[in-house]
């Protein structure tokens, strides 16, 4: 057998967008390979068992919240390769130090019922800016999420022209100004309420004390009742997209490292990999790692204009917090002592612990942008509850979540290689305070998993940015990452960039892989069969 | 989701893979029902201890690459599948810093001779001359082990053995005895046997197992210069095995575990796995064990009554229960013994802890009766090969530890022995390498025969999934009438290693289980006639 | 005075919006085609509950180039946006009882297809459904919307 060296598409990592990319591509009539650097696809779509046997985590991507909103899950047949989503009844909970708890539910009665005990006003405008939201929702992802993005100026002058801000209670153009707080000072009065609220946009990564963030927030409610779980862990996602490549005629190879864009002319005519292999391009390859990466590393310097180079080195902005996890084997699920007030916090996927107040949240960002370990809150997602085959009968698994810094100021992300196992216990203590059922005896066996350990098994996520790049008013749509780059294409020609480094954002959106998609698809006039109206 | 097929297999481990890619080649819509989240089986490869030190917890060399039939008509090279096959590759070292022995791959085998001279120049002349007289060894031991199974195999490898080494008074009487008698008849040097003893166990071949002798001068020292690593990690082998299946329309559907198999008038017609019917309107096969097939999934009441007590009485372990090591290291292992030969620094797999043929033999009859054996290993630092498995600078050491059957130790014990094995062995290995200190190891873990049992259902933690005895092998395996890979119900196959030839990554059950099944359905044979299997 | 959904109607809306667009200083030049689905939902006396009326507008440089009633999904022609609503809906924005951007943002109507275009051409996308929606003088000879209890 003789290597085939020359594909029409070169993919540079198998991740759920590299590997979006790739299906359509292939389903297009393209030659297509997707490389990968790890031994596994799926780069943030990666479940593992790392605490025992038959207990399989989900090391990044947990939650899917754009399932049925994302072109590619049908276009795909995501769920004909076999893929479960479940959407969990009681999706999230916030359980509050006085022993009161908030549930969002599926059924919005219930969790307007759960808003109410706290307080009924803002019950009725959470009601209102749900019902809005929602509504507007569809218009929103097929406007701002799953196109090649408009620059913030278009956006702001149609939503002008329409006179959104007069039909809209919640929608405004100062939103473009505003924190998410302060959007949710302006509307709601419970500091709970605004608590859980505010949490809510974090774990989306929208922090709620930067500028201008509060302009997608009325999306982020829009889906706060679509979670779900990919079923047997996310990383099966990741073998359905490939399946759907590998079907079409498509080919991915792990353990493929790009070390290098081949340019010719300044077009992208290959890749070399770091074992000497060289692959050859017809006619695209397509990087879904970061822009460092692609531009630093595999691109030679003297193949890009020099102030683009320097814009890559100074102007790409990173998160500045990332995650630490614990991932836990759990022979009991937990019984918090806060299901007294409301039984359903037993039953939610995702609890938030302790958080009062947007105050709270604030001092902790203060903190942890400061490089320092704040005493632990973390959120507590048990998938068990809700995926009986992640876990033997009997047991679960546990994922806690804090927010932390990527480099700790006394040591930098190093640290954290000391510092994990004894965060990861006081994460758990906390847990414990909230559902004392979960002993020692509860716990068979848990593993930390750092922000140090992200940028080590991801390295396209740079200083552990778990979204690969950062979300702020800044960082979003044309310009994200960098105006250079804003439209998937590069100063190179043939190369793009089809990853979450490009709008929408990181997540499992499928966006930045799909609008790469239509913008290779123009330049090469691949017809959008995709595309049915 | 589809779920009739015309064929459907149990477990996506490299067999299953194997024959679903030939059924699937055949023109049968072939789907697998795989248990775990991740395909595979025994081709895994996980990074679960730090970031980018990727372990083989199973399956870590491949000796089969140049006789495996799939490779070559599934171009598996196409597929992503790269291997290495080190110069250097079995060697054992000393913690007194004698000279080490280190046998090298075939082309090498002036360097083997000399090393081996050190202790003995008859050692060398009669491991060279063995090394010779099977140089070409490999399509006859193909044609054995990729045909059906069938009586007298035993036998004839007893005349083989007879016919090979006649000239040194070997006769066909001689396959009786153990592999411990023939090393000893056939060397004379401690340092030899000890490092041969240790070799021959690793492919399960007890040492004290009568009737195995013949492995010692025909198989083994084959094996034993053409071992290669899979690049990126044995699983890179189930990543291109899947990627031909793909490319053939094969379905995985993972995390799936099958309840039941569904048998209607005498014939298995599908499976009931998680509450949904997939049905088969051709076949059924398997990787799983025949006793789990047969009594929890058929159902006595299908079988006949000696199939039953066969099924019910077949064995797992003891003699090739491994646990598998994790080692992150700063810096790969330097030897005492390589002031002498500082190719033992750089060899594929080194045999640490034994000083003398008696350490060896103590650790492995140990082992065999259920006590956990002083600290000893054959090692793998992969990373020295394929820089891949560990980050830039750093190694990835993994190793094989003998260990008692899962149901000898209870669970207690084998946590105790999680927790306190690695760092005897390494006390242990220090002595060898002196720099092998905790200092050296970022972090580390160990994978035992409990766990084993739960992550693949390789029950006592047997590589073999079924002990490999004479009443137990060749057409002897799982049983007589079982032999053929057909299950004693229509349409009902064994494709796993529990069938002929056994475990191993050669994939021979699932390419013969497609002989069989071909046979019954009148599909293409898959004998390419050059190569003769 | 044309009754709503008939031949002199549609007439009538084309010519509504070749006026309107033509006033408007930079009309953009693009072509598309606009499936409209308006689906009966027992309230409005015009479409059927169950049934579907659709119907195919062409623009062409903002002007109307043709129009047609369809009974189902054309394979031949290609469409660029697709508008899907109950009839309550759409009946109402034909009697401007109802805006259509608010029907748009409210998800009332469903609208597919390229977005940024429509975002683009704001000013040429409100004068169309202005035209639409208040320009035509529609007779509704079995009631005229809002209807008794909805909307």
């Amino acid at each position: 057998m003789t290597l085939k060296d020359t594909y029409d598409a070169i993919i540079i990592g198998a991740g759920h967008n590299g590997l979006t990319l790739g299906a359509y591509l292939a389903r297009s009539g393209l030659d297509v390979i997707v490389l990968e650097r790890r031994h596994e696809e799926g780069g943030g779509l990666c479940s593992e068992e790392v605490t025992r046997a038959g207990f399989v985590h989900n090391m990044h991507a947990n939650y899917h919240t754009f399932v049925d909103m994302a072109p590619p899950v049908a276009d795909l047949d995501v769920r004909g390769h076999g893929i479960e989503y479940v959407r969990p009844e009681v999706q999230m909970a916030s359980i509050f130090d006085d022993g009161s708890a908030l549930t969002i539910h599926t059924d919005m009665e219930k969790t307007l019922a759960s808003m109410s005990r706290f307080n009924e006003e803002d019950a009725a405008t959470f009601e209102r800016l749900y019902g809005e939201a929602h509504g507007f929702v569809d218009l929103l992802l097929g406007t701002l999420m799953y196109q090649p993005p408009l620059n913030v100026k278009e956006l702001t002058k149609a939503l002008a022209t329409f006179g959104v801000e007069d039909r809209s209670e919640f929608l405004s153009v100062k939103l473009r100004r505003e924190t998410i707080n302060q959007f949710l000072d302006r509307h709601f009065k419970d500091d709970r309420i605004k608590a859980h609220l505010a949490f809510h946009g974090a774990v989306c990564a929208y922090t709620n004390d930067v500028p201008g963030l509060a302009i997608g927030y009325p999306l982020l409610v829009g889906k706060i009742d679509n979670w779900h779980i990919c079923l047997g862990g996310s990383h099966r996602l990741a073998h359905a997209l490939w399946r759907d490549l590998a079907q079409h005629g498509g080919v991915m190879w792990s353990d493929a490292e790009v070390t290098n864009i081949v340019v010719d002319g300044n077009r992208a005519v290959g890749v070399r990999l770091a074992d000497g292999i060289e692959l050859h391009a017809r006619k695209l390859v397509a990087s879904t790692v970061s822009v460092e990466q692609t531009f630093l590393e595999f691109v030679d310097p003297g193949d890009i204009p020099e102030e683009f180079a320097h814009d890559v080195k100074t102007k790409v902005v990173h998160k500045d917090w990332s995650l630490f996890s614990v991932h836990l084997a759990m022979s009991a699920f937990p019984e918090y002592v806060a299901a007294e007030f409301d039984p359903d916090v037993n039953r939610a996927w995702v609890v938030n612990l302790g958080i009062d107040s947007p105050a709270k949240l604030n001092r902790d960002w203060a903190e942890i942008r400061a490089g320092r370990l704040v005493d632990p809150q973390p959120n507590a997602a048990v998938n068990s509850l809700y995926d009986p085959t992640d876990a033997p009968p009997g047991f679960a698994t546990g994922l806690l979540r804090q927010f932390a810094p990527f480099a700790l100021a006394d040591g930098g992300e190093g640290a954290w290689d000391d510092m994990g196992r004894w965060y990861g216990q006081k994460c758990i203590d906390t847990w414990r305070r909230y559902a004392p059922n979960l002993t020692d005896d509860a716990i068979v066996e848990w593993s930390v998993f750092t922000p140090h350990d992200i940028a080590r098994k991801l390295p396209n996520m740079v200083r552990g940015d778990w979204m690969m790049g950062e979300i702020s008013l800044a960082n979003m749509l044309d310009t994200r990452p960098l105006p250079e780059l804003g439209q998937y294409r590069t100063p190179v020609e043939g190369l793009y960039m089809a990853g979450s480094t490009q709008h929408p954002h990181g997540f499992i959106t499928f966006g930045p892989g799909y609008n790469a998609l239509q913008v290779i698809a123009e330049d090469l006039d691949i017809e959008k069969w995709w595309q049915q109206i | 989701m589809q779920t009739t097929y015309d064929a459907i297999i149990i477990g996506a481990g490299h067999n299953g893979l194997c024959l679903a890619a030939y059924l699937a080649r055949a023109g049968l819509k072939t789907a697998i029902v795989e248990r775990r989240h991740e395909e595979g089986g025994g081709a895994n490869t996980e990074d679960p201890v730090v970031p980018g030190f990727r372990f083989n917890l199973h399956a870590n060399y491949m000796e089969f690459f140049d006789i495996m039939p799939m490779i070559k008509d599934f171009d598996l090279e196409n597929c992503g599948l790269r291997s290495i096959t080190p110069e250097n590759q079995a060697g054992i070292a000393f913690s007194d810093g004698r000279p080490p022995i280190v046998l090298h791959r075939k082309d090498l085998l002036d360097k083997t001779h000399a090393s081996i001279s050190r202790y003995s120049k008859a050692d060398a002349d009669t491991y060279v001359e063995i090394q010779k007289r099977t140089k070409d060894f490999g399509p006859l031991l193909a044609f054995g082990m990729y045909s059906l199974p069938f009586d007298g195999m035993a036998e004839g490898q007893a005349m083989l053995l007879e016919q090979m080494y006649g000239d040194w008074g070997i006769t066909a009487k001689d396959a009786i005895k153990t592999p411990k008698v023939m090393i000893d008849e056939l060397y004379e040097s401690p340092e030899m046997r000890t490092l041969m003893y240790r070799v021959s166990v690793e492919f399960g071949v007890g040492v004290d197992t009568a009737g195995f002798a013949s492995m010692i001068l025909l198989a083994v020292p084959w094996m034993v210069g053409c071992w290669r690593l899979a690049k990126g990690g044995t699983h890179t082998l189930a990543k291109a095995m899947s990627q031909a299946c793909y490319a053939h329309g094969v379905d995985l559907i993972e995390n799936t575990e099958v309840d039941r198999i569904i048998v209607e008038d005498g014939r298995a017609v599908g499976v009931v796995a998680r509450g949904t019917e997939f049905r088969a309107t051709k076949c059924v096969a398997t990787n799983a064990d025949p006793k789990q097939t047969l009594i929890e999934q058929v159902g006595e009441e299908h079988l006949p009554a000696n199939w039953v007590r066969r099924a019910k009485n077949f064995r797992f372990g003891p003699s090739h229960v491994l646990a598998t090591p994790m080692f992150c290291l700063y810096d790969a292992p330097d030897y005492k013994s390589a002031r002498w030969d500082p190719d033992i620094n750089k060899t594929h797999y080194t045999v640490v802890g034994y000083d003398g043929p008696e350490d060896c033999i103590r650790y492995i009859r140990d082992a065999y009766s259920g006590i956990v054996p002083q600290p000893a290993a054959g090692t793998w630092v992969n990373s020295l090969w394929d820089p891949s498995q560990a980050p830039p600078g750093r190694h990835a050491a993994t190793g094989w530890y003998f260990f008692p059957s899962a149901s000898e130790l209870s669970t207690e014990e084998w946590e105790e022995v999680r927790e306190t094995y690695n760092d005897r062995f390494l006390d242990r290995w220090a002595q060898f390498a002196p720099n092998m200190t905790r200092d050296n190891v970022i972090a580390d873990e160990l994978y035992t025969p409990d766990q084993m049992e739960r992550k693949n259902y390789m029950w006592e933690g047997d590589f073999s999934n079924g002990e490999m005895a004479l009443d137990q092998m060749f057409a002897n395996r799982p049983w007589p009438e079982a032999a053929t890979y057909r299950l004693g119900v229509d349409g009902l196959y064994l494709c796993g290693p529990s069938a002929y030839p056994g475990g191993g990554m050669h994939a021979a059950p699932g390419y013969n289980a497609y002989k069989a099944i071909a046979e019954d359905l009148d599909l293409p044979s898959p004998v390419v006639t050059e190569r003769g299997y | 005075m044309p009754d709503v959904y008939t031949t002199p109607w549609y007439e009538a809306v084309k010519e509504a919006i070749n006026n309107a667009v033509a006033e408007l200083p930079n009309a953009p030049t693009d072509s598309f085609t606009i499936q409209a689905e308006i689906v009966g939902d027992g309230a409005s006396p015009y479409v059927s509950d169950g049934d579907t009326l659709r119907f195919l507008i062409r623009l062409e440089g903002g002007q109307c180039a043709w129009y047609r009633e369809i009974d189902a999904d054309d394979p031949s022609v290609k469409l660029d946006y697709r508008f899907t609503g109950p009839a309550t809906v759409f009946d109402e924005i034909a009697a401007a009882a109802q805006d259509p951007i608010d029907a748009a943002l409210s998800g009332a109507i469903k609208v597919r297809g390229d977005m940024r275009f429509l975002m683009r051409q704001a000013e040429m996308v409100q004068v169309l459904l202005d035209a639409y929606s208040k320009r035509v003088d529609t007779t509704w000879p079995n009631g005229r919307p809002p209807y008794n209890g909805v909307g």
